[in-house]
């Protein structure tokens, strides 16, 4: 209770400077200092405006200048190397995707925190995010277990599920807990080519492969036995991925549009917020689509569920994708302390909340049980709690792009019908052994499926 | 010469509606909301915020992409222009040796063929040793790298077309090499040098890859600001609409002069 | 006017024309490719922030030999580069010859035909996906007034590489167009005269006497059209990603994906040579082909 109402008075605090620009500072946020100025290497995104907000607030309260270089999805990796493999860093800042934040540790381009601030730590009311901010160099597995903190999220996106609350409540549905159940709704409420009941991407690549996951890990399936000891038999073929795989393809038939093999994210955004599609397995990050004027046609009838179970009774298999701040090796050292130093604060509950308000999604548990999830524009906080307390890692490997290459190609080749799933999974398990054995690991795979 | 028979007619204007309608359409889509794009619906509620927001909102800085573009792609252009110009001259009027004229249009043709991909890395890394990173001067001098050798080779085919007999008698009219080249032959290859400064225009100005690696913020290009649109979780098909309708008036505008500028200054001075 | 023939510059005048030109490419261009080569050779990891390179071009064959997707994406590039190019060659010569017949408005008509390549390359991919959209797309709209029903132009293997190949004609119909039409403009008027009186018809003088004279451009422009076709990468990257399956792989999206996502350097660099091949032979047999044809 008090600690609800302390959060109010913060809020009514940022409120009231946003709001009036004199240069008082704030007692409830983290007091950090003069630092040196930094620069930050991000990218557009639906985030990045409460971001943006974040940032000048901070520069308001402390004075400390923070440059933004505002970069391309599509250039971020690159101008990343960039950036760590040649003379000194521009970036004090790295924002790194989940995927690409491995090739760093490993490499040795990122300070770990503690070696800049050797006090640092990260709050407990912090999400875990799949843990893939730590590094345990000994294991090459991204884990705190022995491993060293690299950097911080700013964000933990996972997938949920996005429905339409008004046309299952039409059909005295609740929301769906199982793909069973998503499958038996979406017979109900469907009628192509006006309403699809349920959408995912089935598109190459990276679309396909991570879209599948929920079903993979629902069923007990991996694709890896144990990488983090250092066992990398390959199990995509087994049984349980062979079920899921038949899951997956029967939802995207039976439910989705015609060109269910070449679905990329913009293209389930654009037929959810039309109003074409009865569910969507969406990412968090997407969820502002839905909720905008300008941009959706469904404002205010979508909810959001957490992921659904592949198996009835087992646990929903949610599959982290977040981002990851990290400090270049070789940036100056008063630099990589402002570094930290702006990190703390935009971990502080008021940062956060600001952050929030301003449309980020938040990383503290706390904001998100806070009195927020309870306003209408927040209603997405339960359900990405729930998935987000779920989620795993996944691709914890240096070869992850390898193999995601071709586990994305033989899914969608399942997936359009020019492979059976059977002979698919066996194609994949032989093409990622391969990848396993070039780079020395200690591989193997399970006895290939009846085709 | 000519007129055109009623086939070609039909041919011209059937073309002329295939190339023009998507760039009407992505005209119109810069004023519609993003819902009324996904919906892909003709009767819609017109509005100017995609060019606001492109134009005026933090994130964006499209002006300085849009004025940036402009420095590079003009001064790369010339450069290339007058770099190929003469290069191309002298490669078909001397005697050179074979080794010299063919191996330099052998190198510069496989030149062009490499990925740029593979570029991008090296330049990052020559340009941070010499203190070009991050400056305009380092992103108009790899413009005038990937654009001469296209350059060179079209003014050469330009080059190779004027009859000698035209430069021997202003030789013998007692005309120095400087003074034919200028009077004589470049009047003459203005059609060629206009193609070729219009496209090395074009691919400096939509050039994205290199770009982006030499660049940031204050100095990024337009193709660069374009793609900020495109992201990891939405496309902003409604700003990028409005902005490549915002990317393409000046490069228009900046040709149509450029032409004027050429065809002015060198036939001014033409003794034809 | 003074005649300074006599002058340095001028004595000079063939070394200080090409010097520039050399320089900007011994600075800029030697270091480049040799880096490309040297990495072919090599295996590359990374370690403390640095890189550690292993001489081992045999690692690099086996990641070729045992790749299943170049196969496809060298298929796939050939018809591409062989479909496009050819229609662009085509259609951009009769638009060249077509503007420059035409008596008014020329200045207009050249300006909207080179709109296509005006627009940024990410925003061709992004709107042309969006035309091509299976539910909303405004070429399925015109099929359904048509009759027909929707057409998967994007996610059918049968029409993907298709569906690549008009977006490629629409966006470089106006290169070719540029080149030609300047050629054409810069034809020599008592050439065409003195055909006219010969009593050739429009068709003859075309054959005859403008395609000769044309050849050095049409040469120019199909071999820089050629290259930058093997590397196309940004259209079909935005389209299809080179899907479904691998019916719309291309040797440049899979050396991207292979050097850039998987930061595969040494077999990403073996793989750009192989794109540089690929061009080098496509352009000697085209050469060929073009040779026995004038022969024959």
């Amino acid at each position: 209770m008090q600690l609800k109402s302390a959060l109010a008075a913060a809020a009514l605090g940022a409120v009231l400077w946003t709001a009036t620009p004199a240069p008082a500072p704030a007692a409830s946020f983290v007091e950090v200092g003069k630092q040196a100025p930094i620069t930050i290497l991000i990218n557009a995104s639906p985030w990045y405006a409460g971001f943006e907000k974040a940032v000048d607030l901070y520069s308001q309260q402390t004075g400390n200048k923070v440059d933004l270089d505002v970069t391309p999805y599509g250039g971020m990796l690159e101008k990343a190397r960039n950036a760590v493999r040649g003379g000194t860093s521009p970036y004090d800042l790295l924002n790194l995707d989940g995927g690409w934040t491995i090739e760093f540790y490993e490499g040795g381009f990122l300070k770990p925190l503690n070696d800049i601030d050797a006090g640092f730590t990260v709050p407990k009311e912090l999400l875990s995010c799949g843990n893939t901010h730590y590094w345990n160099a000994a294991k090459r597995f991204r884990t705190p277990d022995g491993g060293k903190l690299m950097g911080v999220p700013p964000n933990c996106n996972v997938h949920i599920l996005a429905y339409r609350k008004d046309l299952y409540d039409k059909a005295g549905l609740s929301a769906p807990k199982t793909y069973d159940d998503v499958l038996a709704a979406c017979q109900k409420i469907q009628s192509p080519p006006n309403m699809y009941g349920f959408v995912a991407r089935g598109e190459r690549g990276n679309s396909i492969r991570y879209d599948f996951s929920t079903f993979m890990i629902g069923h007990g399936g991996e694709i890896v036995a144990n990488p983090q000891e250092g066992d990398f038999t390959v199990t995509v073929n087994s049984p349980q991925v062979l079920a899921a795989l038949n899951q997956f393809i029967t939802l995207m038939k039976t439910c989705g549009p015609g060109n269910y093999g070449s679905i990329g994210q913009a293209d389930m955004i654009q037929l959810m917020a039309s109003g074409k599609a009865a569910a969507v397995q969406a990412v968090i990050a997407a969820w502002s689509n839905f909720e905008d004027k300008t941009k959706s046609a469904v404002v205010g009838k979508v909810a959001a569920a957490p992921v659904p179970a592949a198996v009835a009774g087992k646990k929903p298999g949610v599959v982290i994708g977040n981002w990851s701040f990290a400090v270049p090796k070789n940036t100056s050292d008063d630099k990589a302390k402002a570094a930290i130093a702006f990190l703390k604060w935009f971990m502080s509950p008021e940062a956060q909340r600001a952050y929030a308000e301003a449309g980020g999604i938040p990383v503290r548990v706390d904001t998100l049980k806070s009195d927020l999830a309870s306003k209408p524009q927040f209603s997405w906080m339960p359900a990405y709690l729930d998935s987000v307390e779920a989620s795993v890692a996944s691709l914890g490997y240096a070869e992850a792009a390898a193999v995601e290459a071709a586990f994305g190609l033989r899914l969608n080749q399942a997936l359009i019908g020019e492979m059976s799933p059977a002979k698919a999974l066996n194609t994949a398990a032989g093409e990622i052994e391969a990848i396993f054995a070039k780079s020395g690991r200690k591989t193997g795979k399970l006895a290939p499926l009846p085709e | 010469m000519g007129h055109l028979t009623p086939l070609q007619r039909v041919f011209l204007a059937v073309a002329l509606v295939v190339i023009v309608a998507p760039f009407l359409w992505i005209l119109m889509n810069s004023f519609k909301y993003q819902i009324a794009i996904y919906q892909g619906s003709w009767v819609f509620e017109p509005t100017l915020s995609n060019y606001t927001d492109v134009l005026f909102s933090r994130r964006s800085r499209f002006s300085d992409n849009l004025w940036n573009s402009v420095v590079v792609a003009v001064t790369s252009t010339t450069i290339v222009l007058v770099l190929g110009t003469l290069a191309a001259y002298s490669l078909n009027r001397f005697p050179w040796a074979p080794w010299v004229s063919r191996g330099l249009m052998a190198w510069l043709v496989v030149f062009h063929m490499v990925p740029v991909l593979t570029l991008v890395g090296p330049w990052y890394l020559i340009f941070r040793h010499f203190g070009l990173y991050d400056t305009l001067t380092g992103l108009v001098l790899t413009h005038v790298t990937l654009n001469l050798p296209m350059a060179i080779w079209l003014m050469l085919a330009f080059v190779r077309e004027v009859p000698r007999e035209m430069e021997e008698a202003a030789e013998i009219d007692g005309c120095s090499r400087i003074q034919t080249f200028g009077y004589v032959v470049l009047p003459v290859i203005v059609p060629g040098l206009i193609a070729t400064g219009v496209l090395s225009f074009i691919f400096s100005w939509n050039e994205f890859a290199v770009a982006l690696n030499l660049t940031s913020r204050a100095t990024a290009t337009v193709p660069v600001g374009v793609a900020k649109f495109a992201q990891e979780y939405e496309i902003q098909h409604a700003q990028m609409a409005a902005a490549s309708i915002l990317a393409t008036i000046p490069a228009i505008l900046i040709m149509f002069f450029g032409q004027k500028f050429v065809v002015r200054g060198l036939t001014l001075g033409s003794v034809k | 006017m003074k005649p300074p023939s006599s002058g340095f510059l001028d004595r000079s005048f063939p070394y200080w024309t090409l010097l520039p030109a050399v320089i900007v490419f011994v600075v800029l261009s030697v270091y480049p490719m040799l880096n490309l080569v040297g990495m072919s050779l090599h295996v590359y990891r990374f370690e403390g922030g640095q890189e550690i390179a292993t001489f081992n071009p045999w690692q690099n064959f086996s990641y070729f030999s045992g790749d299943p997707i170049i196969r496809p994406a060298i298929v796939n590039t050939i018809v591409f580069v062989l479909v496009a190019v050819s229609a662009e060659m085509a259609i951009g010569l009769a638009l060249a010859i077509c503007v420059s017949r035409v008596s008014r408005g020329k200045g207009l008509i050249r300006t909207l035909i080179i709109l296509p390549i005006l627009v940024p390359p990410v925003a061709i991919g992004s709107m042309w996906r969006l035309m091509y959209n299976f539910d909303f797309g405004i070429l399925n709209q015109g099929a359904a007034l048509l009759g027909l029903g929707p057409i998967n132009w994007l996610g059918d293997p049968r029409f993907s590489l298709l569906s690549v190949i008009i977006v490629d004609v629409w966006h470089w119909v106006p290169f070719i167009f540029l080149i030609l039409f300047a050629a054409v403009e810069g034809l020599p008027g008592d050439v065409m005269e003195a055909a006219k009186i010969d009593g050739a018809t429009q068709g003859q003088t075309t054959r005859y006497v403008v395609l000769p004279l044309l050849k050095p451009a049409i040469v120019v422009a199909f071999t820089f059209r050629s290259i930058l076709a093997f590397k196309t990468f940004d259209e079909v990257f935005l389209l299809t990603s080179g899907g479904p399956g691998t019916s719309s792989e291309l040797i440049s999206l899979h050396l991207y994906k292979v050097f850039f996502q998987q930061n595969n350097l040494g077999y990403g660099a073996m793989l750009s040579i192989t794109v540089i091949l690929m061009v080098v032979s496509f352009l000697l047999v085209s050469r060929r082909v073009t040779a026995a044809q004038a022969q024959g």
